[in-house]
């Protein structure tokens, strides 16, 4: 049901590249951090594109990034010196973290498109100024797309895109309130291929095909056990071998909280009165990266209200290695879900992660909170 | 053949006194791990026989081996064993096990049961990773961290110091305390720097035993920190290989101000992973006979 | 020293520095017994606001705070360790895991238990301050804490858009400020406080662009503990007089040719924070007739510059230079965010290219004969880009030797290691060991 999800994902260069093809004249923007407002991007007739890396080992970063930044930034940058992205036509970064920053500024000198542009994202999303602040960028950011795309993005136009990303918000969400069942009717490595292919395709071929998915899930028979119901949280994962794995193991993971799943899709833009200030409220009020959560933790209860909305009875926390941002959150969370009752168990991952060592973790976690029988 | 110091002994013993053919339920724990591999036999959960060897080349030779080797001589056949629990490094390669367990689980059991009920941390030291469990009253694991990323601070790691400085591994842990002043530590946390570290301290005319003793407190103060992020509840015992390093586990003590219980002299602490998957293993008769 | 190139000269103005210094944590610590108040932040916290809330404010800046942990090595491993020991990673930022090891441990490095601010005040361009401060104020309880976020750059594309967003913030600190500490806020003093902040930041760079003198009148070993005093308290009287005083007399070393290395043959510039339990790095290469002239970071960190009509970089003209007279509140801040927006070490924030480009102006500008890059693996702020920064500067044809070490963390800096790549640098630059 969601092998075409997995096959975009495997092969987002061709879908890409086939994109094109079918768009005349239409450009591809890469994208560096889910802080983009894709609204903006489809209104001005782009396809935005999120940039991830191939889970490989490689040796073309080491002269562009200091080792002590975090694998996946690398990883990125790596796709870029390796040509794999040579259909871009532009790239875009939304402030967050130091760590991306880097793969995009290394991009932008050494892997040279038409179009770059920096979006200074405010970091303090909970001041009050945030918005009129962001509101202005994303005027700025809305003139910089149409000088390069000589496309004007009228207020209509903003309102189309609006809807079509909001749509495959909300199908994205209805996917994922099934997973509340007692027995969800999916995995949670089909959910990541749903959320990161989405990053990387055309919402209109994206939400065409959750539409239909949405008609057959509820009635989908699983031939597995659910087996111990976890959450998963933390930084950029799109590490599809350890999800595979853990749901090998007698778990299923039903919700996440992760920049390639619900921090990126899960509320929708209102439009209410002016346009770019009501996309820029729904950038201001997403489920926020660690980067911009400050002073107050709103991550905390965000990430309590998930757990309890889908049953979970653990978390699963990760972190790719060097994650300043995350690190900074992680044992406030560890903490707050210990006191809420929801065990966590703790990786730290790299371009690949050790399969082996790892399942030994997961498999005594999972042994820890279940299993009360054997004693 | 050039002597081989870091070969420590291999054995196996009967302990169990009744004629296990009185017993309800016979149940094996084999615990392949990446250096030694053992098992336990135990009848009506107590230990009966149990065999310690090395780890061949492949798990399921060496889970066979251990079972068969435990098994010598008690008259009890493969065939007789209610249920076979297999844990450690290679617990998913023992085709004949009828369950596999996590070390972690097992080490918390295993300790429960050598050390009784009141035992809430354990520091269990293998081959190849070191592993802090706090477990409560019934031996159930509540919280664990493994440190898995480098061989310093195992017995992997001590085995290539007893060879690189000629000393008997069993001997190491007395000899570097046979120092006036304790050394610093070695810096590098990683087996291969450690020794090309420990090369150069011997260069400059260092002691063997100020070398082991430099090395010993390197890798006592690498489980420490471990220990000391799961947080260290009484009473603390100490499994696994290296638990029999004095050199290291006094150490160990002396940095965390806590004694670890007295090793309990009718059962090997290498031992405990097998003895807790052989008790699971019962606990499993038990679950499907009612 | 026999044989000396130039004359050399103790500095004159040396011990006053201590003594700043020495009193600056003092005051911190004793603050409330003159039933003053204390606040916290970090180095390049807009110090200048909360001055507005009476002389008897007194700051204490994260930053320096964790180098003074370094120089004390026993305490520093004890404070990571505690931090560590509360579940925080050890690739985190190493002042800051030593301040919160500090906090954890309830031990000020000048002697007695944590002084606990009664509010903390930061800013925000580098991932972990406002994160720093969030920690620190679970530590201590639930310290009331107020953060500005400054990541508004780069300054050469500052919009009045990204200057009002940092003015309302401001704003809205000081309404908070008020509602925090109960007390009146004085516009008079925020705006004595503006002015002085320009002018020790200006001061500085003009001090650190006499360096451009041969031979150089400082070193950066030398010039830390001058540099210092800006990321204390930047925005004091006190810091404002005391660089106007060391200008002075750097003036005059250089009409009198006073080296700070008599032997100088080479000059060269480091990058980021150097490994502070390890400064004698620093005297080791003097023994090759070697001078750091200073840095990127010990010239922009604190320090103000603009480019001067003949292109060359210098210190940047302050409002009271321009005989500007701030008028009100609203102003004072207008210019306190542009100010600091302007900051060198703001920039590569947004880009390693900007950052190559002003190293480049340094190395011809102070007349560079090679650089040391140190990928400082305790700081992700200034080590961002550093790597493209080393690429960068072997391209304009510079000699780069880089060392891996970590600011706070002596754990993560061999110094064996770097003393053998410095003598391989020194061959490359053609220098032997003068005996």
């Amino acid at each position: 049901m969601f092998e075409q999800m997995q096959n975009w994902y495997d092969k987002r260069h061709a879908y890409a590249k086939e994109w094109k093809k079918n768009h005349p004249g239409g450009k591809v923007l890469g994208c560096f951090c889910t802080y983009v407002p894709e609204e903006l991007v489809y209104a001005a007739g782009v396809l935005p594109v999120r940039l991830l890396g191939s889970h490989e080992p490689q040796s073309v970063t080491e002269p562009h990034i200091f080792g002590m930044y975090c694998p996946f930034c690398r990883d990125v940058l790596a796709q870029g010196l390796q040509k794999r992205y040579d259909y871009l036509d532009g790239i875009t970064i939304s402030q967050s973290c130091l760590h991306i920053r880097q793969a995009y500024t290394s991009w932008q000198m050494h892997v040279p498109t038409g179009f770059s542009y920096y979006l200074p994202m405010p970091n303090c999303v909970q001041s009050p100024h945030a918005l009129s602040y962001l509101k202005g960028e994303f005027l700025a950011f809305k003139n910089a797309l149409e000088k390069w795309t000589g496309n004007e993005i009228t207020d209509e136009k903003l309102r189309q895109a609006t809807e079509l990303v909001n749509t495959n918000r909300r199908l994205m969400r209805q996917v994922y309130d099934l997973r509340k069942q007692d027995n969800p009717p999916m995995t949670g490595l089909e959910a990541m291929y749903m959320v990161v292919s989405s990053q990387m395709t055309d919402k209109n071929d994206h939400s065409k095909l959750l539409e239909k998915i949405l008609k057959e899930l509820p009635g989908r028979k699983m031939d597995r056990q659910t087996g111990a119901r976890l959450m998963i949280i933390g930084s950029e994962d799109d590490d599809t071998a350890f999800i595979k794995m853990v749901e090998s193991v007698g778990a299923t993971l039903v919700v996440d909280d992760h920049c390639t799943g619900t921090r990126q899709f899960w509320n929708e833009t209102e439009l209410k009165g002016d346009v770019l200030t009501s996309i820029a409220k729904r950038y201001i009020d997403r489920p926020a990266c660690p980067s911009k959560d400050w002073p107050e933790r709103r991550r905390l209860p965000h990430i309590l209200k998930l757990a309890k909305d889908f049953n979970a009875k653990g978390a699963i926390i990760i972190q790719q290695k060097f994650c300043d941002p995350h690190e900074l959150d992680i044992p406030a969370i560890i903490k707050d879900l210990k006191k809420n009752g929801i065990p966590s168990l703790f990786l730290e991952f790299d371009v690949t992660v050790p399969i082996g060592p790892f399942r030994t973790r997961v498999e005594a976690f999972l042994e820890m909170i279940g299993q009360d029988d054997l004693f | 053949m050039a002597k081989e110091y870091w070969r420590w002994p291999e054995y196996r013993m009967t302990v169990g006194e009744k004629d296990w053919k009185s017993g309800k339920i016979i149940t094996a724990g084999i615990d392949v791990g990446s250096v030694s591999s053992k098992t336990a036999i135990m009848v009506d959960g107590e230990l009966y026989a149990f065999s310690l060897m090395r780890t061949g080349s492949n798990s399921p030779d060496s889970a066979q081996k251990t079972l068969n080797w435990a098994l010598e001589t008690t008259g009890i056949a493969q065939k007789d064993l209610h249920y076979i629990v297999g844990t450690g490094y290679g617990r998913i390669n023992i085709p004949f096990a009828n369950k596999a367990i996590t070390e972690i689980a097992c080490h918390a059991r295993g300790a429960n049961y050598v050390w009784g009920n009141t035992v809430r941390t354990v520091l269990d030291m293998g081959g190849q990773d070191c592993k802090a469990i706090k477990c409560d009253e019934k031996g159930k694991v509540t919280a664990f961290l493994m440190n898995d990323k480098c061989a310093a601070g195992t017995g992997r790691g001590m085995e290539v110091f007893s060879d690189l400085l000629a000393v008997p591994i069993e001997e190491v842990g007395e000899l570097s305390f046979k120092v006036e002043t304790e050394p610093q530590p070695v810096s590098s946390t990683c087996v291969v720097f450690a020794k090309s570290e420990a090369l150069g301290l011997l260069r400059q005319g260092w002691p063997k035993e100020k070398v082991l003793a430099a090395y010993c407190s390197a890798m006592a103060h690498r489980v420490v920190t471990l220990l000391e992020k799961v947080g260290v509840e009484k009473d603390f015992v100490v499994t696994g290989g290296i638990s029999k390093n004095v050199g290291v586990l006094k150490r160990v003590e002396k940095e965390l101000k806590t004694t670890a219980l007295p090793r309990n002299a009718k059962y090997d602490p290498q031992l405990a992973g097998a003895m807790g998957a052989a008790l699971f293993a019962k606990a499993l008769v038990e679950k499907e006979r009612k | 020293m026999a044989g000396a190139k130039y004359p050399t000269e103790q500095l004159k103005c040396w011990n006053k520095a201590k003594e700043i210094r020495e009193n600056y944590y003092k005051n911190y610590a004793q603050a409330h017994d003159k039933g003053g108040l204390r606040w916290a932040g970090g180095a390049w916290s807009l110090g200048a606001i909360p001055a507005g809330l009476g002389d008897d404010v007194y700051p204490i800046t994260g930053e320096p705070y964790g180098a003074s942990i370094a120089f004390n090595k026993e305490f520093s491993i004890r404070c990571m360790e505690a931090a560590e020991s509360k579940g925080y990673a050890r690739d985190l930022c190493s002042y800051m895991r030593s301040y919160w090891g500090s906090i954890i441990l309830n031990e000020y490095a000048f002697g007695g238990p944590f002084p606990k601010p009664d509010f903390m005040w930061q800013d925000h361009i580098c991932c972990s301050h406002a994160k720093w401060y969030q920690v620190a104020s679970e530590l201590e309880g639930g310290v009331p804490v107020f953060c500005i976020d400054a990541a508004a750059g780069p300054y050469d594309e500052v919009t009045e858009n990204r200057i009002n967003y940092l003015v309302n913030q401001m704003h809205d600190g000081i309404a908070w400020l008020e509602k925090t500490t109960g007390r009146k806020y004085s516009d008079e003093k925020l705006i004595e406080a503006v002015h002085n902040e320009c002018d020790a930041t200006s001061t500085w760079a003009e001090i650190c662009a006499l360096n451009k003198a041969v031979p150089a009148p400082l070193e950066e070993k030398s010039m830390y503990a001058l540099y210092v005093l800006g990321t204390l308290m930047k925005h004091s009287k006190i810091v404002a007089d005391f660089y106007r005083e060391l200008l002075d007399e750097v003036k005059d070393r250089v009409k009198r040719g006073i080296a700070a290395v008599p032997n100088e043959r080479c000059r060269v510039m480091s990058d980021t924070q150097p490994p502070w339990g390890f400064l004698k790095i620093f005297r080791y290469m003097e023994r090759f007739g070697c001078v750091s002239i200073g840095s990127l970071y010990t010239f922009g960190l604190i320090g103000v510059w603009e480019v001067k009509p003949d292109g060359t970089w210098g210190p940047r003209t302050t409002p009271r230079q321009k005989g500007l007279k701030i008028e009100n509140r609203d102003q004072a801040l207008r210019i306190l965010a542009d100010w600091n927006l302007s900051k060198p070490e703001w920039q590569h924030f947004y880009s390693p290219k900007l950052k190559s480009e002003m190293m480049i102006r340094i190395a011809k500008e102070w007349k560079l004969d090679g650089i040391l890059l140190h990928y400082n693996r305790g700081c992700e702020g200034l080590s961002l880009g550093i790597a493209e920064n080393r690429l960068a500067l072997q391209k304009a044809g510079y000699p780069v030797m880089t060392f891996e070490g970590n600011m706070g963390d002596e754990r993560e800096f061999d110094e064996a290691r770097t003393t053998a790549r410095i003598d391989s640098f020194m061959e490359t630059l053609g220098l032997k060991k003068l005996e």
